[in-house]
């Protein structure tokens, strides 16, 4: 209600004077004024409304007050809120989502991801494209001006400039000051070492997901989820070691003018591959770069028939079977005809050879007779324990399942016993061989640093016996056979030429050749095998235009375990001293007719 | 008395809300100092990450190698050049003989001449002389 109404809605008196009369005190009180009727009235109803309009402030002031207490003592949770954001943005930064590294067995770093800065312009908010494009070119110098002009004249409002600049390159385009132009963080996977080390690691998609390699099989380890964390990997691959077996392989593959390459190291006691390289290869950093056949790892993914490697296998086999021994021996003077094939030897001798002879010389036939002793129903069961048969497990994403023969009767057990008619990848015949030779134990590979205090899991599949004698033939053959070349002084390398002709069309082609050689060191108390291979090798003035094994393959074991040797702290030895000389003592027992004196 | 228990808790309640917002307020600027901490760490971090995928990639083992080649002397380690140090002849020093100790000299550079400069030009690691024959 307002003052005017009520004005106008009372009829009584404002207010009413009375003069004091019963004043005790003749001071200056007798001048109250008393209030009476409607004008007492309104001065109540005005203090009431006072006290309401106070109350109601006073409330308010209350509440102020009592939130300014609360923000004292609690702070602003606005801004606490936005520190919690930047906790946890922090928290992902420090590596919690960063996809993890990938290191080598002493912990050089393999492969990382780096945080770098990606450029992109929006075309409307650009003023002047011709100065800015002239401008971005003295940063971006691999890009032309009329690249950077086409990428903005397009109608879009984002148009991406150029993707993980390098730090340097950022700090320039931000000096330059360009309106218009931003940039983005994007992580990106770096492989130091190039392609050193490309097969073994793979290589990532631009979601930084793993599609190859121990990026692909470890993608889960290395991505980490939301409940566990990212983890490094470390790998079982020295980068000595890659690197001298690489440098080896690309050294020998362009003097035999060779179309590939393939050779790994691979410990004999732990299974451990300590390097494995497959040429041509390809840069990870750059995967799209490189065609198909150069990102084919043919260590693992690749099956070849491996040749006289597998002449070890033979040997090994009949010796534990005991249908031959050392002293025994087989005639190889003319070659086996069976079912329409002929069998003969490349290093003919045509006379009767001894078993170490056979190995030495390397006798097709010799081998044939060996494995069709034994029988084709004991010679596939060797060779299943021995892993060949199987796809070999190993924590690659590429591996070649072996290509068995269709039936395994006496004519295949003939022509596998050296070789032909099974295809087999380089990582199951280095694994095999190293089973030979450390005792007849059979450690699965592995290409991640084993943690020996675990244990290890080994099957014996020949005696230690075998073993023994298996590593004096081996010795033989770079002593005094076909892998001569192989020797590296001190080292006691023994080892295993194999020449095969490559299959295409289900045709043997005779001018297209796998060299290989399957080594292993030092004879005495094995460590390492130590494969080579090469595709298709030519021969050249040096080698007399021969092209096989031992002068192909042989010369890069040879060199490479001089190189690797001091690095693997393998002490040499001095192969003519009698404790040596005993030890690899191999009864030769050949009945070769020497020439009588005149 | 009564007068001086308002005054004194007055006085206390000024005290202690004063103490209050000055914790209060240290506490927001070390919150404040921590984030700023917490993102620089980010940052090094990152360059961490950066300067250690540089030096992996400044050694690379072929690198490594080039560089070998062209400053060292160096050649490739012959088995003869590796021994343990069992191999190495032991000295026995006698308790009972008098042992001469040598003295600090005046002037000890005095009769030092530079070691011979090592020959220029470029040196091949990791290679090894290779028979003739077996080229």
């Amino acid at each position: 209600m307002s003052e005017m109404t009520w004005l106008q809605k009372s009829t009584r008196s404002r207010f009413k004077l009375s003069k004091q009369t019963r004043s005790r005190k003749p001071d200056g009180r007798q001048a109250a004024l008393h209030l009476d009727g409607s004008a007492k009235e309104t001065l109540e109803q005005g203090r009431n409304r006072l006290v309401m309009a106070g109350a109601v402030f006073a409330f308010c002031f209350v509440i102020l007050a009592g939130r300014l207490i609360g923000l004292a003592l609690s702070g602003d949770e606005g801004a606490s809120q936005t520190a919690q954001a930047r906790e946890n943005s922090a928290k992902i930064a420090l590596g919690d989502k960063t996809r993890a590294e990938i290191r080598d067995r002493n912990g050089v770093l393999l492969a990382t991801t780096l945080s770098t800065a990606s450029l992109f312009a929006e075309p409307k908010n650009v003023i002047d494209p011709h100065e800015l494009a002239a401008k971005l070119t003295t940063v971006l110098d691999d890009m032309s001006e009329a690249v950077i002009l086409s990428k903005l004249s397009s109608a879009k409002n984002f148009a991406w400039i150029k993707r993980n600049l390098t730090p340097v390159q950022q700090y320039k385009i931000n000096a330059l000051g360009i309106p218009g132009l931003h940039f983005r963080q994007e992580e990106k996977r770096f492989y130091p070492m190039g392609s050193l080390v490309s097969h073994l690691l793979g290589f990532t998609d631009v979601d930084n997901q793993g599609i190859a390699g121990v990026e692909k099989y470890f993608n889960g380890q290395l991505g980490g989820s939301n409940d566990t964390a990212a983890t490094d990997v470390y790998l079982s691959v020295d980068v000595r070691i890659q690197h001298a077996l690489r440098d080896e392989l690309s050294r020998h593959m362009s003097i035999f003018r060779a179309i590939g390459a393939a050779g790994m190291v691979l410990d004999v006691k732990t299974g451990e591959v300590l390097g494995m390289v497959s040429l041509p290869d390809f840069d990870p950093n750059r995967p799209n770069d490189f065609s198909g056949d150069s990102k084919f790892n043919k260590v693992s993914l690749g099956v070849y028939e491996m040749g006289s490697t597998f002449k070890t296998f033979t040997k090994a086999m009949a010796l534990e079977a005991g249908k031959v021994g050392i002293y025994g021996g087989y005639d190889a003077t003319k070659p086996i005809r069976k079912a329409g094939f002929r069998i003969r030897d490349d290093h003919a001798k045509k006379r009767w050879l001894s078993v170490p002879e056979i190995f030495m010389y390397s006798s097709n036939i010799g081998a044939a007779k060996m494995a069709d002793d034994v029988g084709p129903k004991k010679h596939k069961a060797f060779l299943t324990k021995l892993g060949m048969l199987d796809k070999p497990s190993i924590e690659l994403p590429e591996i070649g399942a072996p290509i068995l023969p269709p039936r395994w009767n006496s004519l295949e057990t003939m022509t596998i016993s050296f070789g032909h008619g099974l295809s087999v990848s380089p990582l199951q015949l280095s694994s095999g061989i190293a089973a030979i030779v450390n005792g007849g134990a059979y450690v699965n590979p592995t290409v991640v640093r084993r943690n020996l205090e675990k244990g290890l899991m080994a099957k014996q599949v020949i005696s230690a016996k075998t073993s023994n004698t298996m590593r004096r033939l081996m010795r033989l053959v770079v002593e005094k056979g076909t892998g001569s070349q192989a020797a590296a002084a001190g080292y006691l390398v023994g080892g295993k030429t194999g020449t095969a002709e490559k299959v295409e069309g289900g045709r043997y082609k005779r001018n297209a050749l796998v060299t290989s050689f399957v080594s292993a060191f030092p004879m005495n108390n094995p460590r390492y095998v130590v494969f080579a291979m090469l595709d298709e090798p030519k021969g050249n003035a040096k080698t007399h235009g021969f092209r096989g094994a031992g002068w192909t393959a042989a010369p890069i074991i040879g060199r490479l375990i001089a190189r690797i040797g001091p690095i693997l702290g393998v002490t040499p030895v001095d192969e003519e001293s009698d404790a040596i000389q005993r030890a690899m003592f191999v009864p030769i027992n050949s009945r070769e007719k020497k020439l009588a004196s005149f | 008395m009564k007068m001086n228990l308002t005054v004194l808790s007055v006085l206390m309640f000024a005290i202690v809300s004063y103490g209050l917002y000055q914790l209060s307020y240290e506490v927001q600027q070390l919150e404040k100092d921590l984030g700023s901490i917490e993102r620089r760490i980010v940052d090094n971090k990152e360059s961490v990450r950066i300067l250690k995928a540089e030096w992996a990639y400044q050694n690379r083992p072929d690198v490594l190698q080039e560089m070998a080649q062209n400053y060292l002397p160096l050649l490739l380690i012959a088995p003869y050049q590796v021994a343990s140090a069992k191999d190495l002849s032991e000295i026995v020093i006698s308790a009972t003989e008098a042992v001469k100790v040598p003295t600090p000299r005046l002037n000890p550079r005095k009769n030092y001449s530079p070691p011979a400069k090592a020959p220029t030009g470029g040196f091949r690691l990791a290679t090894y002389n290779i028979p003739e024959d077996r080229q």
